[in-house]
């Protein structure tokens, strides 16, 4: 019981940052998946690149990847809520949509 | 004129569907496929670089540096697996005909200029993907033995498909806007 308490007082020490969650987006087939996300304030999303061309991760104006290589990812902590619309701007057809709560 | 340039785009498409999948053509080994892959997306990226360099359309430009950007990372992939795999590129009749025919397409399109180099250009980007895609399906990827061969064809797949969509866009655009 004296052993849960702790733990649950540690745990609740480390909340805050437990609240704010990593999401993965991957990019694979020329398609951002997944192709819609909701995420809240102060998360972090990553694009993971898993195609054999460059892509990019761009909402204009508020946030652009540039080029991700083959292989590589890149990530960004999302403070404002706000819906974007990413696209690769490499390869307008490829889009996706990201609500920040 | 665009209409001799749209024919020689289909007559080189089927120069490589021909060349590729003859009944009685023997399947090509991964050192053939290794030399198609590379000389297929080196005659994209000289057709890209081409077009970068004198198209005076925003989209076009936007495309035919997509395709030199794409076509060049795929073509390193593929160099990078086949010299891991320690196979030699070896020449042979399909990769032969997809050099004609870039190297067709490219005195071609020196010798046009604004919309009638568009159309060229974008025309025989549309015919290039199909012929590609078609090999993809029909010969490389069927025909690939060793298994990191296959499964990069595969993912070089909806690259060229999605090629192949963008530059179809492009083409509707262009007719629309052309004539």
């Amino acid at each position: 019981m004296l052993r849960q308490a702790v733990l649950a007082a540690a745990l609740s020490a480390f909340a805050p940052a437990a609240w704010c969650e990593t999401h993965t987006v991957v990019i694979e087939n020329m398609r951002f998946q997944p192709a819609a996300l909701t995420v809240k304030r102060g998360d972090r999303v990553v694009w993971v690149n898993r195609d054999v061309v460059p892509h990019t991760a761009t909402a204009a104006p508020s946030f652009d990847s540039a080029a991700i290589a083959p292989g590589a990812s890149w990530g960004i902590t999302l403070k404002k809520p706000g819906r974007h619309e990413v696209v690769c701007t490499m390869h307008p057809m490829m889009k996706s949509s990201l609500v920040v709560k | 004129m665009t209409q001799h340039l749209r024919l020689a785009a289909l007559a080189f498409a089927a120069s490589l569907s021909i060349n590729t999948h003859a009944q009685n053509a023997p399947a090509p080994n991964d050192a053939q496929i290794a030399a198609i892959v590379v000389t297929a997306n080196q005659v994209d990226v000289d057709a890209g670089k081409l077009a970068d360099g004198k198209t005076r359309s925003k989209a076009v430009k936007a495309f035919a540096q997509q395709m030199v950007t794409d076509h060049t990372g795929v073509n390193k992939m593929a160099v990078d697996l086949v010299t891991k795999l320690k196979v030699k590129p070896q020449d042979n009749p399909t990769a032969k005909g997809l050099q004609k025919g870039g190297d067709d397409n490219l005195a071609k399109l020196r010798t046009l200029d604004g919309a009638a180099f568009d159309k060229a250009y974008v025309d025989h980007e549309v015919a290039y993907h199909v012929a590609v895609l078609d090999a993809l399906d029909k010969v490389l990827i069927p025909s690939a033995s060793n298994a990191e061969l296959k499964a990069l064809l595969v993912k070089v797949r909806p690259a060229i498909d999605a090629h192949l969509q963008h530059a179809k866009h492009l083409q509707a655009e262009l007719g629309a806007s052309g004539s």
